[in-house]
């Protein structure tokens, strides 16, 4: 495995009105760039500090490595691309979902022989199919995006707000207005609660009628 | 025989339904209101939240909880693609263990928990869903917009599922015709039927399969 890219300390949230940050966030800042994406999450119920995701056929690993104050630090692994080998399915990707590896048929997997005969056939683990549309700004030096998501094909917001500096995340988080008690809620977390692989909390993007 | 006048919020015979799920159906939407004759105002936009629980064994039984009333519909009949489901069982909670041992869980049609007290309050119900693993308590909150078109019930509306939207747009009548007229009136042929415990499913991941857009 290979790191990627330096950890950065990262808070997001998601939430279906979250339109007085993007006003704020359009003061501070011009748009960037828009990319368009579309994302595998593997998840399970148990693990909470692995985020297991493919992209445009390459798989990676992000873990949870330190918390400070609300920021989440999260360490990248480029675990490869398909086809992966199935001894780095069962050493690497396996021990990140926190479930016992079944015995594998084949020595490489495609991608759609992992989605297929691997993931799909796991009563363990769930897939979300996620379509991203990311919006990038900066705010006090942060990487800021806003990004419409689709999860499993119902949509969603999220922005996020992500530096090596801690100190910069949370002057950013007070500029864009938000307070202090908002829950930091990483992909993972998101996705569990969508997928009704964990309790929703109360105020889980409640609708206001 | 003459058909049946339908009107809406009232008890019909069981009817047949057209329902799909998806990210937009703006067209159809606007046909809808446009098509639509004058309904009653209190149908013209009606919230709720509500509570389904999925099982991952059954799609032929769909349960939800709205203020405290269970209400289970049980799938009849498909013809020409338009679903018919009839009520099974409603119940109010606190609930018997009886009425859970003999109604509720037999159309979860999942392992019978163990049941050791009486009556059983909606919270001491919902911990049961929580830790039968076969068991998913699904957050389904509306915005719902009612319309009338050749005599069938329609309805527009804005769904959040644990919290991420989706739309659906039905048709519904006792009368497979009218919702047939309906369905190409709407620019909907050819979109797939999917039902509430369909979509909830699919959007949670314990059906791989996608919406209809």
């Amino acid at each position: 495995m290979t790191p990627a890219i330096l950890p950065r300390y990262e808070f997001r949230i998601f939430g279906n009105n979250l339109s007085n940050y993007e006003e704020k966030i359009r003061q501070f800042s011009e748009k960037e760039i828009t990319r368009e994406m579309d994302s595998i999450y593997i998840l399970t119920p148990y693990k909470k500090k692995s985020n297991i995701k493919i992209r445009q056929g390459v798989m990676d690993i992000k873990h949870l490595e330190h918390e400070h104050e609300c920021l989440q630090q999260w360490n990248p692994f480029l675990v490869g691309s398909f086809p992966l080998a199935a001894d780095v399915i069962k050493s690497v990707v396996f021990p990140a979902l926190g479930i016992v590896c079944p015995v594998f048929e084949r020595k490489k997997y495609t991608l759609k022989q992992f989605v297929e005969e691997v993931i799909s056939i796991d009563p363990d683990i769930t897939v979300a199919y996620v379509w991203k549309t990311r919006h990038a700004y900066t705010v006090n030096g942060c990487i800021t995006e806003i990004a419409e998501i689709k999860v499993n094909g119902a949509s969603l917001k999220t922005i996020c707000i992500e530096a090596e500096d801690p100190k910069k995340v949370i002057a950013a988080k007070e500029l864009i207005g938000i307070s202090k008690k908002t829950e930091n809620v990483n992909y993972p977390l998101a996705m569990k609660r969508i997928m009704g692989l964990t309790e929703l909390p109360e105020n889980w993007n409640n609708v206001n009628f | 025989m003459a058909k049946e006048k339908l009107e809406i919020g009232a008890i019909s015979k069981p009817r047949f339904e057209f329902r799909t799920f998806g990210r937009s159906f703006e067209d159809s939407a606007y046909l809808m209101s446009r098509l639509s004759v004058p309904v009653p105002e209190k149908v013209w936009e009606r919230t709720s939240m509500e509570t389904y629980i999925i099982s991952r064994t059954n799609d032929v039984n769909n349960t939800k909880i709205r203020d405290g009333k269970m209400d289970i519909k049980t799938f009849v009949q498909e013809i020409d693609g338009l679903e018919q489901w009839n009520p099974l069982m409603k119940g109010e909670f606190p609930m018997k263990a009886e009425i859970l041992e003999k109604e509720v869980f037999p159309a979860f049609m999942v392992e019978m928990p163990k049941l050791d007290k009486d009556e059983y309050t909606i919270e001491e119900f919902m911990e049961i869903v929580k830790n039968h693993p076969d068991l998913q308590a699904i957050s389904v909150e509306k915005e719902r917009f009612g319309y009338m078109i050749n005599d069938t019930i329609c309805e527009y509306a804005n769904v959040w599922i644990n919290g991420a939207m989706v739309v659906t747009i039905n048709s519904e009548s006792t009368e497979l015709d009218d919702i047939k007229k309906t369905i190409v009136d709407l620019g909907l042929q050819g979109v797939e039927n999917i039902n509430y415990l369909q979509a909830a499913k699919r959007i949670t991941g314990m059906i791989d399969k996608k919406l209809a857009n």
